[in-house]
């Protein structure tokens, strides 16, 4: 289909998108890039120019590589949790199973909810005086936990929430690719004699790494973004424990107001996590297929 | 014995989910009930039994005193998540079947690079973003306006839709479209008459993923707008105060929950009956 | 044109007249809710009283308002604006936003040049980056009746240099809450005397506070069934925790021989953070640690009034929202609690001299820390219609209802606040709970070594550090010196990066304040 002839068919399918989108995105990207060599703050709005300044403080601004070190172990681990879970969730809704419309269905809700205000609720139930978590975990006489006041259970609290609210992310892309499987193999398995565990790691697995390594890459992009439970939850705290660096950035940028300075580290941030994705793209391609059929 | 005790296991996994997903939930249902005696004594569940039940929560939410309403930003959500969504969805398709069935080349850039450039949209933070999209709506007039939010949700839901589409149309096969061109139709035709029709869960599916973002995206709709301008995420914090009233929090985070759950139930459907198949790759 | 104009107007005058002659000299708040419940006051004769306010014509213009999150100060902005809309025919048009974007949601427009607001309810802390953005309060506003009764403290707050520019509505303040049946208790003050060997009263130093605190925390001592902790404290760090934190140090660190700057030394503008005045009220707030409630390292403001106003907690010192929340009707604790000063320190350091300064009585100063202001843009088209919306805001039967409920959050400002009497008829406080109120609030008043916010640009940033470096002392990740020297370092950076005089001018204007000693 790439004769030349297609040549008029093949923009106008593209370009409306495409130019859609550059035109709303352009500006605030390069503004941004701008706005990252300017010193506006709160007491000189605008754009002056600053030069690399902002770029030569954030070099050696602990706090934002912590945040970012942070970050990593956070995204990835989520990430992880979320795709096993996600993962056999969807393999056990798949087929037999009874009431499966209904626990498809439970399963996808979470997803739905809006983040900041089920973060509210989260931190009413991790509550240590008078939330039901202790209490709940209290029957059975554990705890009470230090959910969000200790800096490694508050750095889990957080990952649980993130767990419960986009699981069902990863569920619903799994589930879909299952149902979308071809029989054909899994009969080949089948006469070949091959246990669940077997099929799995031969057939099933190995036939839906693509739609792992599309669903894990976007994750990995969303949960980056990992803000607003940790604003609600903990503000970054105990300490800095829990700060990621998009909430570190938020409070730069919004809290104090320093516009020019949240723009650079916006932006080392955007390049960081660009070559960053790109090689954890590449690493998922071979591991997946490398492994595959 | 083993089919039956492997069996045990699943329902057993299937429900501890279950009752976790659950959780915030009949969490949020008790609490909405409740009033600030009812939370200071510690963590109670049961209405009347434990607590007294009071529907000061809800009234909060529909102009009761000391409430705000939210039935107007009910519908200027809607309105902007839906028709930013179908325009996503509208160019976002288009453009995922041209990345699918044709090579791009402008320099060193590739199909792939152009999918890439898409979905690297949503990489950066919104944060940032507040003030350049600030700027050029106050440039174009549109600030505090749906119109504007559903400019900025465009480009918020678009990488979304490309991406969910160009996976999807690899997944169809190209004979189709051949077959129709063979035929005598243009690649448009082909399109239109063949492939789209073929494609509506993958559609769906990625509407789905919009509506969705679009419906909980708090950041944007409370940087752009003013007074005029509400969305539900936006009215639904202007409750929490400095003393977090749990109870009519409660109630809004399930009210706003509910026309998403309508949603879900409408894609388990599609999913169960099949039609699905497909639709992610 | 102009004549069906002229009729128009004049016709509504007429009815306007006709239905405020059908009506007492007491204002209607049935329409609004359960506001009626509290009776009204005597609406006056002043300009911006109801009948006043009707005469006004504002239909066709809008006025646009933002405000924090229902109920606290939202919820009779709302109730206010409704009012305003039925005497005046303007449409009111309002947004509450949660107190922690609230700076954000107006400063973007103030920089970006939009006139986004007529009309802003925030913090008054932020006056060092708004007040060129504020239209100063008109001659005419100055001269009402509910104007001239706020007290200089106030008056104080809303004022740069020599105008105000900000519209007084509220009085805030930090001050100790204790419960006084237990305090009052001869069981538990003989138990507290047979322990530590000491009498059991209200403590007067930061010392006694913690020691008291930890003394009763993690047992039963109301006889409840549950267990019981000393001290509800804002430790969650971006949730205000710096205000609770600059109440403890105030004791220890703003010496009243000492002038020129508590956050700085305003000559040569070095922070004193990390003087060992301040480094002592952090150790004493970690060392307070032990008698939190469960989860109390990550309370924010709304957690402390759950836990003292629920009865969780025997002390609490933040704003007044949990001794209201504590009196509310149907709180469990109603009459058993009590206010006083923050307590003080016997020893204070004294920057001039590297000394510790002995005092015979503890110095306590006030922390007058920040409290809910309101103002006009500069940039409003709809000038003489905010100011009169603030003026009706505060008027005399809307204030005197806003001050009887207690999630309004609009507490005592006006020397006729501080009556006893208004809260032990109106509100059914014993005369104890209503007296020492009273008394402690216009005690604050009268201090002469207070301490007032860091109102200077950029304060959110200096007060975000502070925030972060006490968080990381409380969570052991720093030592108490190690976390304010790196305070201090990093404010120093802000205050070149901002400009010293910059931030000297703006702060030498708190040090006259605190220093005029009146």
């Amino acid at each position: 289909m790439d004769q030349p002839e297609f040549r008029f068919y093949k923009l106008s399918f593209l370009l409306p998108g495409l130019l859609g989108l550059l035109a709303v995105i352009l500006f605030p990207l390069f503004f941004t890039v701008r706005v990252s060599l300017s010193g506006w703050s709160a007491v000189s709005p605008g754009l002056d120019f600053d030069g690399l300044a902002n770029y030569r403080a954030l070099v050696s601004d602990v706090r934002f590589w912590q945040s970012f070190e942070r970050l990593a172990g956070m995204a990835v681990g989520t990430v992880l949790i979320q795709y096993i879970l996600g993962f056999a969730m969807a393999l056990l809704v798949w087929r037999e199973i009874r009431y499966r419309r209904f626990f498809r269905v439970l399963f996808l809700v979470p997803m739905m909810t809006t983040p900041v205000i089920m973060s509210v609720i989260w931190r009413t139930i991790l509550h240590e005086s008078l939330g039901p978590a202790n209490d709940f975990l209290g029957l059975f006489g554990l705890g009470p936990y230090p959910w969000l006041t200790d800096g490694s259970f508050a750095m889990a609290s957080v990952m649980m929430v993130e767990v419960w609210q986009w699981t069902p992310f990863m569920f619903l892309l799994l589930l879909a690719g299952l149902i979308s499987l071809p029989r054909e193999p899994f009969l080949a398995a089948a006469i070949d004699g091959a246990g669940p565990v077997r099929t799995f790691f031969n057939v099933t697995f190995p036939l839906m790494a693509p739609v792992s390594i599309g669903a894990i890459i976007i994750r990995l992009i969303e949960a980056s973004k990992i803000m607003d439970s940790v604003y609600v939850l903990t503000s970054g705290g105990p300490g800095t424990a829990t700060e990621t660096a998009g909430y570190y950035i938020y409070i730069r940028g919004l809290k104090d107001f320093e516009i020019g300075y949240a723009a650079a580290l916006s932006v080392t941030y955007l390049v960081v996590m660009i070559v960053l994705l790109t090689v954890i793209a590449k690493l998922l391609v071979r591991t997946f297929v490398g492994r595959g059929t | 014995m083993m089919p039956r005790f492997y069996s045990a296991l699943k329902y057993a996994a299937v429900l501890i989910w279950s009752a976790f997903v659950l959780a915030p939930f009949m969490w949020a249902l008790t609490t909405s009930f409740k009033t600030a005696n009812g939370v200071t004594g510690g963590p109670t569940y049961l209405p009347w039994i434990q607590y007294k039940p009071s529907l000061h929560g809800w009234e909060s939410l529909f102009g009761g005193a000391g409430g705000i309403d939210i039935v107007q930003p009910y519908i200027d959500s809607i309105i902007v998540t839906v028709g930013a969504s179908i325009i996503s969805i509208v160019l976002g398709t288009l453009a995922a079947y041209g990345l699918s069935r044709f090579q791009y080349r402008a320099g060193f850039v590739k199909n792939s690079d152009i999918v890439f450039f898409f979905i690297s949209q949503r990489i950066m933070p919104p944060i940032v973003l507040a003030i350049p999209f600030f700027l050029m709506l106050q440039f174009l007039g549109l600030l505090d306006t749906k119109t504007g939010l559903i400019i900025v949700y465009i480009a918020l839901l678009l990488p979304i839709a490309v991406w969910i589409m160009v996976d999807f149309f690899d997944g169809v096969p190209r004979a189709v479209d051949e077959m129709a061109m063979l035929d005598g139709c243009t690649p448009f035709e082909a399109f239109f008459k063949v492939v789209l029709p073929n494609s509506l869960p993958g559609i769906l599916v990625a509407l789905m993923f919009c509506l969705i973002f679009g419906w909980n995206d708090f950041f944007f709709a409370f940087t752009l707008t003013f007074t005029d301008t509400q969305l539900l995420p936006v009215a639904i914090v202007a409750l929490n105060s400095s003393v977090t009233p749990w109870w009519s929090l409660s109630a809004s985070a399930l009210i706003s929950v509910a026309p998403l759950v309508l949603i879900a139930f409408f894609v388990e459907r599609l999913l169960s009956r099949g039609t699905l198949a497909g639709a992610i790759r | 044109m102009k004549r069906m104009l002229f009729l128009t107007s004049s016709a509504c005058v007429l009815t306007l007249a006709l239905a405020s002659a059908g009506r007492a000299d007491q204002v209607d708040y049935t329409k609004y809710g359960d506001y009626a419940n509290y009776g009204s006051a005597e609406d006056g004769s002043s300009a911006c009283s109801y009948a006043n306010i009707d005469k006004k014509d504002y239909s066709g213009k809008t006025l646009k308002v933002i405000s924090n999150a229902v109920p606290v100060i939202g919820e009779p902005t709302i109730l206010h604006a409704k009012q305003f809309e039925d005497l005046t025919g303007a449409k009111v048009e309002v947004v509450n936003v949660p107190f922690g974007d609230l700076y954000q949601r107006i400063m973007i427009p103030f920089q970006t040049g939009q006139a986004a607001y007529d009309v802003m309810f925030y913090g008054s802390l932020w006056i060092g980056d708004f007040h060129n953005f504020l239209a100063p309060v008109p001659e005419e506003y100055l001269q009402t009746p509910g104007m001239k009764d706020v007290t200089q403290n106030y008056k104080d707050v809303a004022t740069w240099g020599d105008q105000m520019v900000q519209y007084p509505v509220d009085g805030d303040r930090n001050y100790l809450k204790v419960r006084a049946d237990v305090f009052n208790n001869p069981e538990m003050q003989k138990k507290y005397k047979d322990e530590t060997g000491e009498d059991l009263a209200i403590p007067k130093t930061w010392d006694e506070y913690n020691q008291i605190a930890k003394f009763f925390s993690g047992w039963d001592w109301a006889g409840d069934g549950k267990k019981h902790y000393g001290s509800a404290e804002i430790t969650k760090r971006d949730d205000l925790m710096f205000s609770a934190f600059i109440d403890r140090v105030a004791a220890y660190a703003k010496n009243p021989n000492v002038k020129g700057g508590f956050f700085f030394d305003l000559k040569t503008m070095t922070p004193q953070v990390n003087n060992p005045g301040w480094v002592k009220g952090l150790e004493m707030f970690i060392d307070a640690k032990k008698a939190f409630p469960p989860g109390g390292e990550n309370f924010g403001l709304g957690d402390a009034i759950f836990s003292f106003g629920g009865g969780q907690s025997l002390m609490e010192y933040t704003w007044d929202d949990p001794f209201i929340q504590a009196q509310e009707k149907s709180s469990p604790i109603r009459n058993k609690v009590e206010a006083a000063p923050l307590p003080g320190a016997y020893e204070v350091w004294n920057r001039d001299t590297k000394k510790w300064d002995k005092f015979d009585t503890p110095n306590a100063p006030p922390y007058i820390t920040w409290g809910w202001t309101s103002a006009v843009a500069k940039a409003s088209k709809n000038k003489e219609m905010a100011f009169d919306y603030l003026c009706f805001f505060a008027n005399k039967p809307n204030h005197a209802l806003d001050l009887q409920i207690g999630r309004f959050g609009i507490n005592p400002y006006r020397n006729a606040d501080f009556e006893a009497k208004f809260w032990e008829d109106k509100l059914g406080w014993t005369p104890n709970v209503a007296e020492t109120y009273v008394k402690t609030l216009s005690g604050m008043d009268k201090s002469t070594n207070r301490v007032f916010d860091l109102r200077v640009p950029g304060v959110n940033q200096f007060m975000s550090i502070l925030a972060n470096g006490v968080s990381q002392a409380m969570a052991g990740q720093k030592t108490p010196q190690q976390a304010l020297d790196n305070v201090a370092k990093q404010w120093t950076d802000v205050v070149n990066k901002i400009g010293k005089d910059k931030v000297r001018d703006a702060y030498a204007k708190v040090v006259a304040l605190e220093d005029q000693g009146r």
